[in-house]
């Protein structure tokens, strides 16, 4: 089953994707369109394959020995899965939040300056836009005066958003997050939500749940996978009122009622 | 009609909250026991250890000066200066190869080696650790001193050193790169990070104190070597001029030393040079554990 965009600009295009493992076929065969300024949720029962791919759309699965990728991830019109391509530098366009917050044992300000420090920015420019990050992520106005202080020190709340600036210091235009508020308290999944709400103006952004109730809140498309099958995609409201396919009915009820 | 929840009898809290299975007394009754046995192995094994050291500084001390700790001078026979600038030098040298190697074999080994190379990697460094360091010795010699023609040497005995401590180090950096929590290497990687810059900016940070630590626990084992070191150099007066010089050690002291008469000046230099070392080693082993309590204190918020 294939995801159109509905005739926005195509920011990124899987096509094909299959992910397979030594003893099973992880993701079979999906095919899907993310658009610019758009936030889609990837739903699905664990282990349907949410991680997984997620972390094909910037060639984070490599990091995993022994996992075989087909098909193609298609950003502005490049396979990123191309030879040719570094996978370093499909991560720096192309950034990641993960399930727990997994800032650096260092100060604030060098955890948001990670990935700048990584490309030789100058310092003057490294701290325009560490702060222009910090804003982005929701995070300045509780952090500006105390920089220097070990990231450690935040709550989990605030780690997570520390996570989403470093994430975007490097002005990527993909999002990828997770389930980023799954080790989170209801507050400080709240504040996360609210800055996902803010940046899907300005970013592709691919939010992993497995809370509907969260994918009902935020995103304005859902994909639902299961077991490594995309068995239904489209608005929120849609496929949440009116599921085509009975597993996705069955699994929106499963976590509704 | 009846509660559902009907207990078989009443029972007190006390039965319901005591465990009193055999088991447990059991256990309980085991530890008691630890607890008066430990102490007392504890005791066993400190008063040897006691014993020797006593033995040592009773023979050392009465005709240590600090002359014979400092004197160079090749005529005075009775002096420990050049053998203590001499095991410098050696270690200096030999902890760097050892170092140089090791953080190289163990990052390659922790990061970027496939597991099945990696395995058999960790498989050779744990066998040469096991090896008796006289059979390192025999093989800096025959490679070495005979081979290569360094002659019983400054080098060949610094190198052959080098390699008896290079598994030792290789081992911490492996482990300190292997034991890196995984969400800090995705982030790292996540964030764009390339494989050197995750090595050096990320890894390397986290896992300094540790590699440290082994730097010191090899220096601590490898001072205190005799076999790589008698068999490939031989005993100087002198601090080598080159390196291709016959050299003194600290251990080869107390080796060429030991069997003079009791009573005699070169015997209580064996005992001095002894005394020495044992407080060298047990000052490097009191630094690994301020180091590693540091250390874990530091960590403490990444490990959660
Ligand atoms: N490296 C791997 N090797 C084998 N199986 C894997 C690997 N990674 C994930 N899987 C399996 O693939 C399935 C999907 O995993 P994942 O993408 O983490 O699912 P989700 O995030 O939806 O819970 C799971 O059943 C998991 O056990
Ligand atoms: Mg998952």
């Amino acid at each position: 089953m294939s995801g159109d965009a509905n005739g926005h600009d195509v920011v990124v295009s899987v096509q094909h994707l299959t992910v397979r493992a030594p003893q099973r076929t992880i993701l079979d065969d999906v095919s899907l369109d993310f658009a610019a300024s758009s936030l889609t949720a990837v739903v699905g029962p664990s282990g349907c394959g949410k991680t997984t791919f997620v972390r094909s759309l910037n060639r984070m699965v490599e990091l995993t020995p022994g996992l075989e990728v087909d098909g193609a991830v298609v950003y502005l019109g490049q396979d990123i899965y191309d030879p040719r391509v570094n996978p370093v530098m499909v991560r720096r366009r192309i950034g990641m939040v993960f399930q727990r917050p997994t800032v650096f044992p260092t100060s604030i300000f060098e955890n948001a300056a990670f990935g700048l420090r990584l490309i030789g920015e100058e310092i003057s420019e490294i701290e325009r836009e560490v702060e222009e990050a910090l804003l982005r992520a929701g995070l300045w106005e509780e952090v500006k005066d105390d920089l220097d202080r070990p990231a450690l020190s935040l709550s989990g709340g605030q780690q997570q958003r520390l996570c989403i600036a470093r994430a975007l210091a490097t002005q990527p235009r993909v999002l990828l997050l997770d389930e980023p508020t799954s080790a989170l308290d209801p507050a400080a999944t709240q504040r996360v939500e609210a800055t996902m709400q803010r940046l899907k103006e300005d970013y592709v952004l691919v939010l992993v749940t497995h809370n509907v109730a969260q994918a009902a809140r935020v995103s304005d498309r859902i994909a639902v996978l299961h077991a490594g099958h995309l068995i239904e995609v489209g608005p929120t409201a849609e496929v949440l009122e009116r599921p085509r396919n009975p597993l996705t009915a069955e699994f929106i009820t499963g976590r509704f009622s | 009609m009846a509660s559902a929840f009907v207990f078989r009898r009443a029972e007190t809290a006390e039965e319901l909250l005591f465990d009193r299975s055999l088991r447990t007394r059991w256990r309980l009754g085991l530890d008691r026991a630890l607890g008066w046995l430990l102490p007392l192995l504890f005791l066993v094994a400190i008063v040897p250890i006691l014993d020797l050291v006593y033995y040592i500084a009773s023979h050392a001390l009465p005709t240590l000066t600090w002359t014979v700790l400092t004197s160079t001078n090749p005529y005075d026979p009775d002096a420990l200066g050049v053998p203590i600038l001499s095991t410098a030098a050696i270690m200096a040298l030999a902890i760097a190869v050892a170092v140089g190697l090791g953080l190289f074999g163990g990052v390659a080994t922790a990061e970027f080696l496939p597991e099945r190379s990696a395995g058999w990697v960790r498989t050779t460094a744990n066998m040469l650790v096991g090896t008796p360091s006289v059979v390192l010795g025999y093989f800096g010699y025959f490679l070495l001193v005979i081979t290569f023609g360094w002659g019983l040497s400054f080098l060949a005995g610094a190198v052959t050193l080098a390699f008896f401590m290079t598994p030792y180090i290789f081992r911490v950096v492996d482990l300190a790169y292997s034991s890196i929590p995984r969400p800090i290497r995705e982030a790292a990687y996540g964030s764009g990070a390339r494989p050197y810059q995750y090595v050096l900016r990320v890894a390397a940070p986290i896992a300094f104190p540790q590699i440290l630590n082994g730097v010191f626990l090899a220096l601590a084992i490898g001072v205190g070597e005799t076999a790589p070191i008698v068999l490939t150099t031989t005993q100087s007066v002198i601090f080598p001029p080159t390196v291709f010089s016959p050299v003194t050690f600290l251990t080869g002291t107390i080796w060429e030393n030991f069997s003079q008469p009791a009573g005699s000046p070169a015997l209580a230099l064996a005992f001095q040079a002894a005394l020495l070392l044992m407080i060298v080693v047990v000052g490097l082993n009191i630094l690994v554990r301020v180091i590693s309590a540091r250390y874990q204190k530091r960590l403490e918020g990444l490990y959660q």
